[in-house]
């Protein structure tokens, strides 16, 4: 079949293209997913809309209140290298640096990553526990959708079908804030099937102990990248306790929907999620788990 | 639709009309007849057809020609110059880390990569590096003495 191939140099021509394309395009950025996909013949495209040459959509910026903005074609490469990110949320890059292997790194973008919406993915769990905006360009201009409404079902995001990632923001933590990234995976360099991960955003009280705030993301253990306000509202307000992370192991198995695949079953994904869950909350906590081990950080 | 694409292979120049879905690993092996980039998995996993694009190792199934329009790409056939194989070839003969082959241009690239960008790195970041490389022959053993005993020459 053949395939129309438009090489955008700006949003708007890029957004122009998928006006034209009514649905029918692909946006392609680094390609390490579609391209897997294209090689599988689980996509045929008919029209290719190539976006890692648009300027706009590259760097990493903080902002004059502290938030930090990230073009949605920066390489994982790049996050992974970035004092930017590493000084304001020190589990991104940490995060970044462990997506497949440097091969895939070097051209796999944030962005791209994102709007895949791979449930398995890591990006988007990071981006769910740090609260962050995702800026979606269109032919209205920009719209910000907050990331806890982007993921909408299984490889589907809240971007219309004329709309693009334009740039992530992530809005600067609140004072005493830590961060932390777990994952479980098959194989270290392969985060291609039953990887479990968790993203990790607290607060910890400096006289109680106590989780003054939480959030989590939630990566291999559903339909779309998860988070779960009723998890984050049990864990608020107390002290870590194998009491307290017993409570949360059983309700994550009501709350949690992997399915069984040829690897895990969907409760053992529920095991291992908890497991990685209560990991690295210490790690953010005080340290305690190093990310050494099996789980990998 | 054929667009024309204009690709840095090797210090060499190529102009080619390709369908935009082309990969490089196509046009390399099948056009080029630069067939020491291997397709294997055509997933981006095993490793098999890591070539250099601006320095840096990539999967070249999963690179499209217009992604690569222009840029520098540089397969195992650069490593031997005027008939004399890179120190890092010679040390992978020398230890023993090639047995059927197959993945050693993909190794060969990433640690040339390596050594580029790190002139010393140690066992730690070899490893690192190689993670993405799958070798169903020698364990790896063979394959990191070989990278480690290249450092410096």
């Amino acid at each position: 079949m053949s395939c129309l191939y438009t090489q955008a140099t700006s949003v708007n021509e890029a957004v122009s293209a998928l006006i034209e394309a009514k649905g029918e395009a692909h946006l392609i950025a680094g390609g390490v997913a579609l391209v897997i996909l294209m090689n599988e013949k689980l996509v045929e495209p008919s029209w290719l809309i190539d976006i890692s040459r648009i300027e706009a959509l590259r760097g990493i910026d903080r902002l004059p209140d502290g938030t930090v903005r990230i073009g949605a074609a920066v390489t994982h490469r790049e996050v992974a290298g970035s004092n930017i990110i590493a000084e304001a949320f020190p589990m991104v890059p940490e995060m970044a640096a462990e997506i497949a292997c440097g091969r895939i790194m070097n051209k796999g973008t944030i962005g791209g990553n994102i709007c895949l919406a791979d449930p398995q993915g890591d990006p988007p769990i990071a981006m769910l526990a740090l609260d962050a905006t995702m800026r979606a360009a269109g032919p209205n201009g920009t719209r910000d959708i907050p990331v806890r409404e982007f993921f909408v079902d299984l490889y589907t995001t809240a971007l219309g079908e004329d709309e693009l990632l334009q740039e992530i923001l992530i809005p600067p933590m609140k004072e005493n804030s830590v961060t932390a990234f777990g994952k479980y995976a098959a194989r270290k360099a392969m985060d291609y099937t039953s990887t479990i991960s968790v993203a990790v955003r607290l607060i910890r009280n400096k006289s109680s102990g106590n989780f003054d705030e939480i959030s989590l993301g939630f990566g291999g253990v559903g339909q779309t990248p998860v988070y779960s306000v009723e998890i984050e509202e049990i864990l608020t307000g107390t002290t870590p306790s194998d009491a307290l992370f017993e409570d949360v192991r059983s309700k994550l198995f009501n709350v949690l929907e992997p399915i069984d695949d040829h690897l895990y079953s969907a409760n053992y994904k529920r095991h291992v999620s908890a497991v990685t869950l209560r990991r690295t909350i210490m790690k953010a906590y005080d340290g305690t788990w190093d990310g050494e081990g099996v789980l990998i950080r | 639709m054929t667009m024309e694409v204009t690709l840095n292979v090797n210090g060499h120049e190529h102009k080619f009309a390709v369908e935009p879905t082309e990969t490089v690993v196509s046009i390399l092996r099948d056009r080029l007849e630069l067939t020491g980039t291997h397709k294997d998995c055509s997933m981006g996993i095993c490793g098999a057809c890591t070539v250099l694009l601006n320095g840096q190792p990539v999967s070249s199934c999963l690179l499209l020609a217009p992604q690569a329009d222009n840029q520098e790409i540089r397969t195992v056939e650069s490593l031997e110059k005027d008939g004399k194989l890179s120190p890092l070839q010679e040390a992978f003969l020398t230890f023993g880390a090639v047995q059927c082959g197959y993945c050693t241009p993909g190794f060969l690239m990433t640690a040339t990569a390596l050594l580029e960008e790190n002139p010393d790195p140690d066992r730690k970041e070899i490893l690192e590096a190689l993670k993405g490389n799958l070798c169903r022959c020698t364990g790896y053993k063979k394959i990191i003495e070989a990278v480690e005993s290249a450092i410096g020459r």
